[in-house]
């Protein structure tokens, strides 16, 4: 019959996955009991997953099942003992989990007016014509236009509990402060206000399953950024800008943010890179070509100023969706593939 | 920046270990973390950090905020602690100089 001090001296010849140190030195082996033959192994509760621990439960089974004199090994998971006080969570995981949600892409910059919402509607359409399964939260509540440039009047149904079904349009599911709004309400909220909504967006909405939900965020480095940035963990982001020095020095400032909270960055979308005359085909650069390079991020795409892009915004009908052949839908569909190459989608 | 691979609490020691990525292994008494809350509550507004001792601080639980730090729970109802991955490092590369800070009060 093997003592405890037996039983976790052999322990700690087991090594957590990936790490020199062993299990007992991390202090993920709580309890030990040895009655008779039998000894029960207690983990304690932690941020380990449940895969791990029970790849770990396997080790420590088989590793006690060779000592002398040792009958039956149980493993218990330290985070569901019964008759125990409920242990709270130690999560390494994040505050708003999206059940059945894949990769989280925001798309930002420190600039409004740069064409946060046109990338996020034509990417989220490109990820679509990919075969991904596809989500839009448009998290603008101060100045919603997915709606608008989606072509959605709809109001999401409710379901059960207070929660919400996202509006179906295109094959993307939508959700927008603007399904709530009517177009002449202006949105005076104050922050607190601003958070609550977005945490209602992740919490409360029925996503479904999506392979990505692409977040349209509002302008600059608020409430409504931090707060997605906090609550859920952001796969990547996607910043765009237009070339010129003044938007880039806001833009700037969106990167360290994101920098900040340990968003990797895919790269940047330089829109309204030049103008190419109907008329006389000259290509004209207005805000000065290729100014996003400065900031140091790989340029997934230039997209010029188009009328088709601005048309397709205005008549709810996307470029990508319209013309997918187009010159500008390519761009859009070229952001996608990097940004499927960069964030590979998970396997439900 | 290097990110928590496992996160354990040890109640009966007081103590949390957190094992990094790059197998670092970081050790921290509850009164050290509670102590150097990073919170405005605790802080104030003056740019500087100083131990702010707590009494036997009980840990209730650890949530993570996004992906760059943790935000522990308090017994005595005390959240507002956002520890950045990046201040876990320091709180355990200093942790000489920082308890003597600490015991200097």
């Amino acid at each position: 019959m093997p003592s405890e001090q037996e039983v976790r001296t052999h322990l700690g010849k087991i090594a957590y996955p990936g790490s020199r140190h062993d299990i007992v030195s991390l202090g993920l082996i709580g309890e030990i009991g040895v009655q008779g033959s039998d000894v029960v192994v207690h983990f304690r509760p932690s941020s380990a997953s449940d895969q791990v621990l029970q790849n770990l439960g396997g080790k420590i089974s088989a590793a006690l099942s060779a000592l002398p004199g040792v009958g039956q090994v149980v493993v218990h998971d330290g985070r569901r003992r019964a008759g125990d006080a409920p242990q709270k969570a130690v999560a390494a995981q994040a505050k708003t989990p999206l059940p059945g949600v894949g990769k989280v892409i925001a798309v930002a910059s420190g600039k409004g007016g740069v064409g946060k919402s046109t990338v996020s509607v034509n990417l989220a359409l490109a990820l679509k014509a990919l075969g991904n399964r596809v989500g839009l939260l448009d998290a603008d509540v101060y100045g919603p236009s997915v709606p608008l440039m989606m072509g959605s009047e709809a109001t999401p149904r409710a379901g059960e509990d207070k929660k919400l079904y996202p509006v179906e349009k295109y094959g993307i599911s939508l959700i927008s402060m603007g399904f709530f709004l009517d177009d002449q309400s202006p949105v005076i909220w104050r922050g607190p206000i601003v958070m609550g909504i977005i945490r209602q967006f992740l919490r409360d909405v029925l996503w479904g399953e999506l392979d990505y939900l692409v977040v349209d965020l509002p302008p600059g480095t608020g409430d409504a950024v931090l707060t997605l940035a906090q609550e859920i963990p952001l796969n990547g982001g996607v910043i765009v800008s237009t070339p010129q020095d003044v938007a880039l020095l806001d833009v700037n400032r969106g990167i360290a943010m994101f920098k900040q909270v340990n968003v990797p960055i895919f790269g940047i979308v330089e829109n309204m890179s030049y103008y190419l005359c109907p008329h006389c085909g000259e290509r004209e650069e207005i805000f000065g070509h290729g100014g996003v390079k400065k900031t140091g991020l790989e340029v997934l795409g230039e997209i010029p100023i188009v009328e088709e892009i601005r048309t397709g915004g205005d008549e709810g009908k996307p470029i990508v969706l319209q013309s997918p052949d187009h010159a500008v839908s390519r761009v859009f569909h070229a952001i996608a593939n990097r940004v499927m190459q960069a964030s590979p989608k998970t396997l439900h | 920046m290097p990110h928590p691979a496992l996160i354990v609490p040890i109640m009966e020691e007081k103590s949390l270990r957190i094992l990094w990525d790059d197998d670092l292994l970081s050790e921290y008494s509850f009164t050290y973390l509670r102590g150097w809350c990073p919170c405005a509550v605790c802080q104030g507004h003056g740019g500087t950090r100083n131990f702010i001792p707590v009494a036997n601080p009980q840990l209730e639980s650890i949530s993570a905020v996004g992906n760059y730090a943790i935000s522990p729970r308090w017994a005595d109802g005390h959240e507002t602690g956002i520890y950045t991955f990046e201040y876990l490092r320091t709180l355990s590369e200093q942790y000489a100089t920082l308890s003597q800070e600490q015991a200097k009060g």
